[in-house]
């Protein structure tokens, strides 16, 4: 079960990094495009090779029209895609200081409540992000350059989060059961450099 | 109970939950949670803030710089630049005493230009450095404090995504935060080399000597690090330059670091996997901080107590540096048990509308008044060379121009909100570089220091005593630092035009 939920979380996070080049490549494209743009529109190339300048012009170089649009709305994916995997490694930031001198059973139980209050909030958030969609697609809102519906990038954003969800359920049922019959479901990582 | 109440009460209870291990992100999106729903009477509010909120964090386009640094910067181990940059230091500086130490932190720095996250940096320079200085007879506490502090300049020197944060909680303008941290930051790694040769002439066994490199390897070692040079001028100038958005610049630095290690073969299938993996991990945690942290901050804003926070200590007669030296006292104890990132986010919300108050007298009239004129003389304005000259040496005498003469000069920009505009601005920026640096002491400081765990698992021979002994020498480096630029704001401010 835990090989698969791995490799379950371990997908949607290549998901997100390829979705997160894309944006970056287009970015990078869109840039490109507004500079040679910027420069067939310089007074040098506008008066030395107006026509050749022209002729490029026409052909619609220049940035990414709603290149900030797609950014935003590829990002959100990004971002829930990655949450998985840090939820099934553990990979939020805590303190552990103070409770390191606690007995293990008291560490154990406190792991165990803290992951199942983690997997209702991610579900809540899941059911709340649902909520928002549907909102969205009743009201049919638009993005203002591209006009695409806003709950497109919701609806993706949502198969994400429910990947996230299911993940935190998953941990959070494996804490409860380790709490009660001491055998290990998560196995425990030695912390991997960054 | 009031709301100001409640809100003052959500304090000592999230530091209990923060204490009892409860992840921070999920620490403070239930204090709002809660918080919201007492204030509001139910979890109509709550919940309704949900349905977008979490989705507008998640798709904010300045926050999308995160991940593209995060990738950038493990795209610039996979190319070799970590390794170039400390062979160059290495070549020029490993022969002195102390010299490999120098060199690692020296390549810290130049990596931290690269990178603009602490904990990367640290870890990236380790395993480079970690092997070369234990082959030259560098102890071992020795060895991990230097690149714990040295791993702090990754998110001093620019582009920093702690920084990044901040200029988004204080509205700031990126580029000029990052501009302002260049200085401090150079300061910072030449303060930690000096530390290093003290450190080496009063525990002279605590290093090995190197021999010394020849200049053509030396220029060959210098050579093979323009790719860093590249990455760091077409980013960070770029961005100041405003050639593109900070979050564009981050794109461009990320293809580009991409492209160079694929180039070197350092991009496989299998590399890129794991940099994402990391990449993953890292972001959606600081993701979710900062989506706990909005959170929180929508509770407390509606309890209207950072206002009130504001004003009390605005009428409470203590003198500006009073107050800025207890909030930098503030961050460095909590720092040694907190993490710089949720520290900003959880506190900025409340410090910055305090501190924002503040008089600190970065700017006088007289100096905007000098600046402006300046800038119209360099714009190419014409104006009368009587009037000039007179204008000219009033304010070299550091008086201020009348009304009427600033009136017949046609001066623009110097009226009191223009001058109170520039003043909070510089104020932001410096207090914002402060804040860095004190929240940078915390990944360093015993017991929770973060670069110091994340260095000391590299090398487990170690003994954390011998790495916190150690440390605390960089420690002091830092608090000289710190001392500097409080008494010193124009050494932060000095590449920023008024």
């Amino acid at each position: 079960m835990y090989q698969f939920i791995d490799r379950f979380a371990r997908a949607f996070a290549i998901l997100g990094g390829i979705v997160l080049s894309l944006l970056i490549v287009q970015t990078c494209l869109s840039i490109v495009g507004r500079s040679i743009n910027t420069i067939l529109h310089s007074d040098a190339v506008q008066a030395s090779a107006p026509d050749l300048a022209e002729r490029l012009l026409s052909t619609g170089v220049g940035s990414i029209n709603g290149a900030f649009e797609l950014v935003e709305a590829g990002m959100a994916f990004v971002i829930f895609a990655f949450l998985p995997l840090c939820q099934l490694k553990g990979a939020h930031a805590s303190v552990d200081i103070f409770t390191a001198k606690l007995p293990e059973r008291v560490n154990t139980l406190l792991g165990t409540v803290i992951d199942v209050v983690f997997a209702l909030v991610i579900v809540l958030m899941s059911y709340e992000l649902a909520q928002g969609m549907l909102s969205k697609l009743r009201t049919g809102q638009t993005t203002f350059i591209l006009e695409f519906p806003v709950w497109w990038p919701y609806a993706l954003s949502l198969v994400a989060a429910i990947a996230s969800a299911l993940v935190a359920i998953y941990v959070a049922w494996a804490r409860v059961f380790e709490w009660a019959t001491g055998q290990i479901v998560l196995p425990v990582e030695t912390e991997e450099a960054q | 109970m009031s709301d100001i109440t409640i809100g003052l009460l959500s304090f000592p209870a999230l530091l209990f939950l923060i204490f009892l291990r409860v992840p921070i992100g999920l620490a403070m999106f239930l204090a709002g949670l809660v918080g919201l729903t007492i204030v509001s009477g139910d979890t109509t509010l709550a919940f309704a803030r949900l349905k977008s909120e979490t989705f507008t964090t998640f798709s904010s386009y300045s926050l999308s710089i995160i991940p593209m640094f995060l990738l950038m910067g493990h795209f610039a181990t996979l190319g070799g630049m970590s390794q170039a940059l400390f062979k160059a230091a290495e070549s020029f500086l490993g022969h002195r005493k102390g010299g490999v130490a120098m060199a690692a932190v020296g390549a810290c720095a130049g990596f931290g230009a690269i990178c603009g996250s602490s904990l990367a940096t640290a870890a990236t320079m380790s395993r480079v450095a970690l092997p070369e200085l234990r082959r030259y007879g560098y102890s071992g506490g020795f060895s991990t404090a230097t690149l714990a502090a040295g791993g702090t300049l990754g998110i001093l020197i620019p582009p920093s995504i702690v920084l990044v944060i901040y200029a988004i909680l204080t509205e700031q303008n990126i580029a000029k935060l990052f501009l302002a941290a260049f200085i401090p930051g150079i300061l910072a790694a030449l303060g930690y080399m000096l530390t290093i040769s003290i450190y080496v002439r009063l525990h002279p066994a605590s290093a090995g000597t190197r021999p010394r490199v020849t200049y053509a390897e030396r220029l060959k070692a210098l050579i093979a690090v323009w790719p860093v040079l590249l990455v760091f001028v077409a980013v960070v100038g770029g961005i100041y330059q405003g050639w593109f958005t900070p979050t564009e610049g981050a794109a461009v630095g990320a293809f580009g670091t991409g492209l160079i290690a694929f180039l070197g073969g350092g991009l496989t299938r299998h590399t890129l996997s794991e940099s994402f993996y990391v990449t993953a991990r890292s972001t959606a945690m600081i993701f979710f901080i900062v989506l706990g942290a909005a959170f929180y901050n929508g509770f407390l804003a509606l309890t209207q107590l950072p206002q009130e926070a504001a004003a009390w200590v605005g009428a409470s007669g203590f003198s500006p540096w009073t107050i800025l030296l207890i909030i930098l006292v503030f961050y460095l104890l909590l720092g040694c048990l907190m993490d710089s990132l949720s520290m900003i986010l959880l506190t900025i919300p409340i410090f910055w509308p305090i501190v924002q108050e503040l008089d600190f007298n970065l700017v006088s009239m007289v100096d905007l008044q000098a600046a402006r004129l300046d800038g119209m003389i360099a714009g190419g304005k014409e104006i009368p060379a009587v009037l000039l000259s007179e204008a000219q040496a009033m304010l070299a005498n550091g008086q201020e121009l009348s009304r009427e003469m600033t009136r017949e000069i046609k001066l623009r920009g110097v009226s009191e909100g223009a001058l109170n505009r520039v003043n909070i601005e510089r104020t932001a920026i410096w207090f914002g570089i402060l804040v860095l640096i004190v929240v940078e002491v915390g990944l360093i400081t015993p017991p929770v220091g973060m670069n110091l765990f994340v260095i000391n698992a590299m090398d487990r021979k170690t003994s954390m005593v011998d790495t916190y002994i150690a440390v605390l020498y960089f420690v002091c480096s830092d608090l000289v630092r710190v001392i500097l630029l409080v008494v010193f704001p124009i050494i932060t401010l000095i590449l920023l035009p008024i």
